[in-house]
C-alpha cells in the first residue's frame, strides 16, 4: 500500500465509524462527560495526599488531615457514580454502533452482484461479518473510554507536574524523544503484522466453511487426516502471522517500563537534591512520584490500547473494504422502475464475458419471446445457457448489445422492480434452514398458510409434506437435508408459483426422481408455465417439445430456433441432436 | 470444571507456563522495590539527614529495577505470546479433527455457522484468557501477596486497616463473576446464530436475489444483531454496576490510609518515609484490583466460550472401531443385509427388515419411490450411520468389525450432491488417492468422460474449481464426481444417481464406461431410467423403508406391480422415438415421465 493509500485509508476509517455514531452523539456527549468527570476525580489522589502530608502532616494539625480525607471521600464518590453512568453509556452507544455495523456490511453483501460472490469464497465474506466485527468490538465498546481516559490523565498529569515544579517536569520530559521514536517503529512494524493476521484468519475461516460443509465427502474418501495436515498449515500461517504482534509487543512495553523507571530515577535524582536546597518540598516531591505513575500508566494503557486498535482496524480495513466494492451492475441514476410486465422479451446481439480479462462466452445472442411463450434452451454444457438465463434475471450486465423486456432495457430499470416480477428457479434447489411453509413462502413471506398449501397442491407437493412429522411446520434442517433432492425440487416449485411471476426463468434440475415424482414435476411444469412467459435451460424431452419456441446454443451463438417439429424437419443441429439422443435411449 | 480442562490444553507447554509465571513474578518483584527505594531515597532527604549518596544509589537503583523489570518482562511477553497462540492453534487443530471425524448423524444435526462461530470467536477469547488472562492473574496475585507482605512488615496496623476493604472487595467480585456467566454465554450463542445466518445467506445468495428478498433478509440478520446487542447490554449493565464498585473500593482502602497514617506520623509513631512507601504500596494495589474486575469479565467470557467448545469436543463419536477391528481382508465384494432396521431418529425407523444378498462382481439397482430409503440404504454400507438393528457384512465380516479407513477406502461412492473442494480438477480427482500419478488421473477422468472438458478448460487439469474457482455446470461436477471414486479403484461401487445431470450423448457413454468398470465390482446403482436400471442384473424394490420386491428383469415383471410400471414405462419410452409433436396426451405424459433428456 502507498502513503497516499493508506492516509486515505485511515481517514475512510474515521469517517466510516463516525458515520456509524453520529445517530448516537446525545448519549455520546453523556458519555463523555461521565468520562471526564470519572477521569478528574481519579487524578484526585495524589494530589489530596500532598495536601495531606504538606499541610495536615508537616504542620501537625490532624483536623486539616481529616476534612482532606473528606474531601478526598466526596470526590471518591462522585467518581464512583460518574464510571458507573460513563462505563454503561459508552458499552450501549459501542455495542450500538457494531450491531450497525455489523447490519450495514451486510446489508451492503446482500445488494453486491453475483460476480462478487463468485470472486469470494464464502467463508472469507462470513469472516467479515463475524471475525472482523468481533475484532472491533473492544476498540469500539472499551476504546473510547481507554482513548479518553488515558489523554485526560495524560495531559492533567502533564499540567499539575508543570505547576507542581517545572524544572523536574522539563528533566522527566528527557525520556520523550526515545518514545517517540520506539512508538513511531513500534507502529509501523505492527500495523503490518496485525494485517497479515487478519488475512490469515480469513483463510482459516474459509477453510473450516469449506471442510464443514462438505465433511461427508471427506469422510467418504477418508480424507480426515490428509486435510487435517492440509489445515494444520493454514492454521499455522495464521499463527506465524500472529507471532509477529507478539513479537513487536515483547519488545515495546517493556521498553516503555523502562523509560517509566529512568524517568522516576531522573525525577528522585535531581528533585531530591532540590529538595536538599530546599527548592522543593518533600511533600512535592511525593506527590510528584505519584503522579509520574499516572503518567506513564496511561502511556503504557495507551500503547497497550494501540495493539487493539491495529487488530481492530486491520479487521475495520477489511470491512470498509467490503463496504467500499461498489456492485458492479448497479441501479443507474436515471433508473425507472419497470411498469407491471407483459411479458416480451427480447436479446437484441448479445455478448458477453464474465470479466475484462475472462474470454467472451455469448457471441452476438438475439431472439424474441413473446408474451406467454415458453422458450426451451438447448445446447451442450458450456454453450451458454446458464449464461443467457443470467443475462434475462440481470445478475450480470451484456459486454455489448441489448436485453428488453416489453422494451425496455434492463440497464434502465430498478434492479428490484425487475426481480420481484421474476420468478427463478436455479438447478439446484437451495432451501434454507426453517420450515417448509418459511421456504415456500420465501418471495412472499406474509403469504397467508391457505396460499402456501395451494401452491404446494399445484405442484404436488403436498402430499409428501402433509406426510412429514410436523407437516407444513417441519423444520427441513440445513440445505433442506431432510429432504430428497426430488422433494427439494418441488419445494422450489412451490417456492417459485407462490411468487406468481411474470416471466419464469428456469434452470432443469437434472438429477433424475422416481417416476412418481417425475410424473409430478412434470405437471408441476406445466402448471408453472400456464400464463407467464417462461424461459428454461432444458433438459427433458417433454419439456422441450412443449416449448413455443427452441433455441438451439452452440459455442456462445444461437444456431437454430423454431419449434420441435421445425427443427427436425431442418435436420440441422437440432436433429443431430435428437438423434444422438435417440441412440442413447435405444 | 471448564477451568480445569481448559488448563489441560498448557500441560503440553508446562515447561513454558512455569518459567513465564516465574518470569512474572521476577518483573512484578522488580517493579515492587521501587515504591520501596523512592521511600528509601525520600527518606534521604529528610531535614537534616541529606545524604546526597544513598540518595544518587537509590536512584540509580531504581533504573536498575527498570531495566531488570524491562528485560524479564521481555522474555515473559515473549513465552506468552507465544503459548497463547500454540493453545489456540491446539485447540482449533483438535476441534478441526473432532469435527472431521464426527458422524454424518452429528452434521444432521449441526449447522455449519454455528461450528465455525466455535472455532473462530469462541476459541479467541479462551486464547486471551489462557495466553494473557492466566499471566497477568498470576502476576497480579504475586502483586498483591507482596505488597501485603511489604505493608504488614512497614506497619501492620495500618496494613490491616488497608485491607479491611478486601473481604467486601472478594463478595462484589464473586458475585459479579456469577451473575455475568450465564448472560456472557447467552452473547457467544447469539453471535454463533449471528455466523449462522450469515453462512446460509451467503451460501444461498442466488436464491435471495432470485427471489428479490434482500430486504427481508436484511431485516432478518438485523434481528439477530439486535439480539446480539440486547444481551451485550444485559452484560453491559453488571459490568457498570460492578465494575466501578471493584475500582472505588480500594480508593476507601486510601482514605483509611491518609487518616490513620497521617494520625501516626503527626504523633511520630510512623516516620514519614514509612507513610510514603504505604501510600506507594497501597497505589500499587490500586491497579490489579481494579483490573479484577476486567478479569473477572476476561475469565468468565473464556469459561463461557470454553464450554461452548467443549460442548463439541465432548460429542462422542458414534461411528467408533470396535477395539481389534481389522482391516477388511481381500475378497470379491460380497455384500450382505440380515434384518437390517434403521432411523435418524428413535422411534422412527426409515429401513426396517432389510434383507438382500449382493453376490461378488454383481450389480444390483435400487428403485423406488423419492424418501423411500434409497440413499440410507447405500449410506449404511461404509459405515456412514450403524444401523439399529441387524448387520451388515462385507465377505462375511460385520462392518463393524472392520476398520474404518479400510472399509471406506475400498467403498467408491458418487452421489447425488456433487461436492467439489476449492482446488485444481486434478486434486479433486485425487481426493481419495493422493498419490495417484498424473497418468491415473487422466485414466480415471477419461473412463468417466470427463478429460474432453477438462482439457478445454482454462489451466486443463490444473483449472481451480470449486467455491474458489471455475463454475462447473452440474453434468460437468457429476462426471469429476465420478472420475474421483473410479481412481480409488474401490471393490464396491455406489453410484446414487450419478448420471443424473450428464446429458444424453455423455451418458450414453459413461454407460458403456461404467459398464467396463463394473467388471470385478459389486455395484449398487440408485437409479430411476430403465436404460440405467439395465445395467444391473438384479434389482431390489423398496418402498416406505421395505423391500417390496427384489429379482431379475424376468422375475420382476411377473410378480412386481411396481417394476412392471417402470417396465412398461420404458417400453413407451423406447416407441417415442418414432412418435412426432402430434403423440396423445396420455402417451406423451407416460414418455415424459421417463425424464429422457436432450443435451
Amino acid at each position: 500500500m502507498t502513503a497516499a493509500a493508506r492516509r486515505h485509508g485511515g481517514k475512510g476509517r474515521v469517517r466510516t465509524i463516525g458515520r456509524f455514531a453520529r445517530p448516537y452523539r446525545g448519549r455520546a456527549l453523556v458519555a463523555l462527560f461521565t468520562l471526564i468527570v470519572a477521569t478528574v476525580t481519579s487524578v484526585a489522589g495524589p494530589v489530596v495526599a500532598k495536601e495531606v502530608i504538606d499541610s495536615g502532616i508537616r504542620s501537625g494539625h490532624y483536623d486539616i488531615v481529616v476534612l482532606w480525607v473528606c474531601v478526598f471521600l466526596v470526590v471518591v464518590v462522585v467518581g464512583w457514580m460518574a464510571t458507573a453512568a460513563q462505563s454503561y453509556l459508552t458499552s450501549w452507544v459501542g455495542e450500538r454502533v457494531l450491531a450497525d455495523l455489523r447490519v450495514a456490511v451486510f446489508a451492503h453483501v446482500q445488494r453486491l452482484d453475483l460476480g462478487f460472490f463468485e470472486r469470494t469464497p464464502a467463508g472469507v465474506v462470513i469472516s467479515r461479518l463475524t471475525n472482523d466485527i468481533e475484532a472491533m468490538n473492544s476498540m469500539i465498546t472499551d476504546g473510547p473510554t481507554t482513548l479518553v481516559q488515558n489523554t485526560l490523565t495524560l495531559i492533567g498529569s502533564a499540567v499539575v507536574l508543570l505547576v507542581l515544579d517545572w524544572r523536574l517536569a522539563l528533566a522527566t520530559l528527557t525520556v520523550f524523544p526515545a518514545m517517540a521514536i520506539g512508538t513511531a517503529i513500534f507502529r509501523r512494524y505492527s500495523a503490518r503484522a496485525y494485517r497479515r493476521t487478519r488475512e490469515r484468519m480469513g483463510e482459516v475461516t474459509a477453510s473450516l466453511q469449506e471442510d464443514i460443509s462438505g465433511v461427508r465427502v471427506v469422510q467418504a474418501f477418508r480424507r480426515e487426516d490428509a486435510n487435517y495436515r492440509r489445515f494444520l498449515q493454514v492454521n499455522d500461517g495464521y499463527r506465524a502471522a500472529n507471532v509477529q504482534t507478539v513479537n513487536a509487543a515483547s519488545i515495546y512495553f517493556p521498553f516503555v517500563s523502562l523509560l517509566s523507571a529512568t524517568a522516576t530515577a531522573v525525577v528522585l535524582g535531581y528533585g531530591g537534591v532540590l529538595v536538599f536546597h530546599d527548592q522543593l518540598s518533600p511533600g512535592a516531591l511525593f506527590a510528584f512520584i505519584g503522579l509520574l505513575s499516572n503518567f506513564f500508566d496511561p502511556v503504557q494503557q495507551l500503547s497497550q490500547f494501540y495493539q487493539t486498535l491495529l487488530a481492530a482496524t486491520a479487521a475495520l480495513d477489511k470491512v470498509v473494504e467490503v463496504l467500499r466494492t461498489e456492485p458492479a451492475m448497479s441501479d443507474s441514476a436515471t433508473a425507472q422502475p419497470l411498469p407491471e410486465i407483459v411479458g416480451r422479451v427480447e436479446l437484441d446481439d448479445v455478448r458477453f464475458a464474465y470479466s475484462a480479462a475472462a474470454i467472451e462466452v455469448l457471441h452476438g445472442v438475439s431472439f424474441t419471446a413473446e408474451p406467454g411463450q415458453t422458450v426451451a434452451l438447448v445446447g451442450h454444457t458450456g454453450a451458454g445457457k446458464s449464461t443467457v438465463v443470467k443475462l434475462l434475471a440481470r445478475f450480470y450486465d451484456p459486454t455489448s448489445g441489448r436485453v428488453l423486456i416489453d422494451g425496455h432495457d434492463l440497464r434502465d430499470v430498478t434492479s428490484w422492480s425487475l426481480r420481484s416480477q421474476l420468478g427463478i428457479v436455479p438447478q439446484e434447489a437451495f432451501l434454507f434452514s426453517g420450515t417448509v411453509r418459511a421456504n415456500i413462502a420465501f418471495g412472499r413471506p406474509d403469504a397467508a398458510l391457505d396460499d402456501v398449501i395451494a401452491a404446494a397442491e399445484a405442484v404436488g407437493a403436498d402430499a409428501f409434506i402433509r406426510a412429514l412429522p410436523d407437516g407444513y411446520d417441519t423444520e427441513i434442517q440445513e440445505r433442506g437435508a431432510r429432504l430428497s433432492i426430488g422433494e427439494r425440487q418441488l419445494v422450489a416449485f412451490a417456492r417459485a408459483l407462490l411468487a406468481d411471476p411474470r416471466i419464469l426463468i428456469l434452470d432443469e434440475a437434472t438429477s433424475s426422481v422416481d417416476i412418481p415424482t417425475e410424473g409430478r414435476i412434470e405437471e408441476a411444469l406445466e402448471t408453472l408455465f400456464a400464463g407467464r412467459t417462461a424461459f428454461v435451460v432444458a433438459h427433458r424431452l417433454s419439456t422441450i417439445r412443449r416449448a413455443d419456441m427452441i433455441v438451439v446454443l452452440e459455442h456462445g451463438q444461437v444456431i437454430e430456433a423454431g419449434t420441435h417439429r421445425q427443427l427436425i424437419e431442418r435436420r440441422g443441429r437440432y436433429y443431430a441432436l435428437y438423434d444422438d439422443w435417440v441412440e442413447a435411449v435405444a | 470444571m471448564t477451568f480445569r480442562r481448559l488448563l489441560g490444553f498448557l500441560r503440553p507447554y508446562r515447561g513454558q507456563v512455569i518459567v513465564s509465571t516465574v518470569l512474572a513474578i521476577g518483573s512484578q518483584a522488580a517493579v515492587l522495590t521501587i515504591p520501596y527505594l523512592t521511600g528509601q531515597a525520600i527518606d534521604a532527604t529528610r531535614p537534616g539527614h541529606h545524604d546526597r549518596q544513598a540518595l544518587m544509589l537509590d536512584a540509580a537503583l531504581i533504573v536498575a529495577a527498570g531495566a531488570l523489570q524491562g528485560v524479564l518482562m521481555f522474555f515473559r511477553r515473549f513465552l506468552a505470546g507465544r503459548l497463547s497462540l500454540a493453545v489456540e492453534y491446539d485447540l482449533r487443530n483438535a476441534m478441526y479433527r473432532h469435527l472431521q471425524r464426527l458422524s454424518f448423524r452429528f452434521y444432521d444435526r449441526h449447522q455449519t455457522g454455528q461450528l465455525m462461530s466455535r472455532a473462530t470467536v469462541d476459541l479467541q477469547s479462551v486464547r486471551i484468557f489462557l495466553g494473557y488472562g492466566l499471566v497477568f492473574f498470576s502476576q497480579n496475585v504475586v502483586t498483591v501477596v507482596i505488597v501485603v507482605g511489604a505493608l504488614l512488615a512497614i506497619d501492620w496496623q495500618l496494613a490491616l486497616i488497608a485491607l479491611a476493604v478486601s473481604p467486601l472487595m472478594m463478595r462484589a467480585a464473586y458475585r459479579y463473576s456469577r451473575l455475568s456467566h450465564p448472560i456472557l454465554k447467552d452473547v457467544q450463542q447469539r453471535v454463533a446464530d449471528v455466523t449462522t445466518d450469515a453462512e446460509e445467506n451467503i451460501v444461498g445468495v442466488r436464491v435471495v436475489k432470485a427471489f428479490a428478498q434482500e430486504e427481508r433478509e436484511i431485516g432478518r440478520f438485523a434481528a439477530l444483531a439486535r439480539r446480539v446487542f440486547d444481551q451485550a447490554i444485559a452484560a453491559a449493565r453488571i459490568q457498570a454496576r460492578y465494575v466501578p464498585l471493584l475500582q472505588t473500593l480500594p480508593s476507601l482502602a486510601m482514605a483509611a490510609v491518609l487518616l490513620v497514617g497521617g494520625y501516626s506520623v503527626i504523633h511520630g509513631t510512623l516516620s514519614l518515609g514509612s507513610f510514603f512507601a504505604v501510600n506507594g504500596y497501597i497505589l500499587l494495589l490500586v491497579v490489579p484490583l481494579r483490573s479484577a474486575g476486567m478479569w473477572v469479565g476476561q475469565y468468565q467470557r473464556a469459561m463461557a466460550s470454553g464450554e461452548r467448545i467443549f460442548e463439541v469436543l465432548d460429542v462422542d463419536r458414534d461411528i467408533l472401531e470396535r477395539p481389534g477391528a481389522a482391516p477388511l481382508p481381500t475378497g470379491p465384494g460380497h455384500i450382505r443385509f440380515e434384518s437390517v432396521e434403521f432411523g435418524y431418529e428413535t422411534g422412527r425407523p426409515v429401513l426396517r427388515g432389510i434383507d438382500v444378498d449382493i453376490a461378488a462382481g454383481t450389480t444390483v439397482a435400487l428403485i423406488g419411490p423419492t424418501g423411500c430409503g434409497k440413499t440410507t440404504l447405500t449410506a449404511l454400507i461404509p459405515r456412514f450411520y450403524d444401523v439399529s438393528a441387524g448387520r451388515i457384512t462385507v465377505d462375511g465380516t460385520d462392518v463393524r468389525d472392520l476398520t474404518l479407513d479400510s472399509l471406506r477406502g475400498d467403498v467408491g461412492i458418487v452421489s447425488q450432491d456433487t461436492f467439489l473442494f476449492s482446488t485444481t480438477v486434478a486434486e479433486n480427482i485425487a481426493y481419495g488417492t493422493p498419490e495417484a500419478t498424473p497418468e491415473e488421473i487422466v485414466a480415471a477422468a477419461r473412463q468417466a468422460q470427463a478429460h474432453d472438458f477438462i482439457c478445454d478448460l482454462p489451466d486443463g487439469y490444473e483449472t481451480r474449481v470449486g467455491e474458489r474457482g471455475l463454475t462447473l455446470s452440474g453434468g460437468q461436477r457429476q462426471r469429476i464426481a465420478i472420475a474421483r471414486a473410479l481412481l480409488m479403484n474401490p471393490r464396491i461401487l455406489i453410484l446414487d444417481d450419478a448420471t443424473a445431470s450428464v446429458d444424453a450423448t455423455t451418458e450414453a457413454r459413461i454407460k458403456l464406461a461404467l459398464r467396463e468398470v463394473m467388471k470385478g465390482r459389486t455395484t449398487l446403482i440408485i437409479a430411476h431410467r430403465l436404460s440405467t436400471i439395465s445395467l444391473a442384473e438384479r434389482v431390489v424394490v423398496l418402498d416406505g423403508g421395505r423391500i417390496v420386491a427384489q429379482g431379475t428383469h424376468a422375475e420382476l415383471i411377473d410378480t412386481s406391480p411396481v417394476y412392471r410400471e417402470i417396465h412398461s414405462h420404458g417400453l413407451v419410452d423406447r416407441t417415442f422415438v418414432d412418435l412426432d409433436g402430434d403423440a396423445p396426451v396420455a402417451e406423451r405424459r407416460a414418455a415424459a415421465a421417463t425424464q429422457r433428456r436432450l443435451p
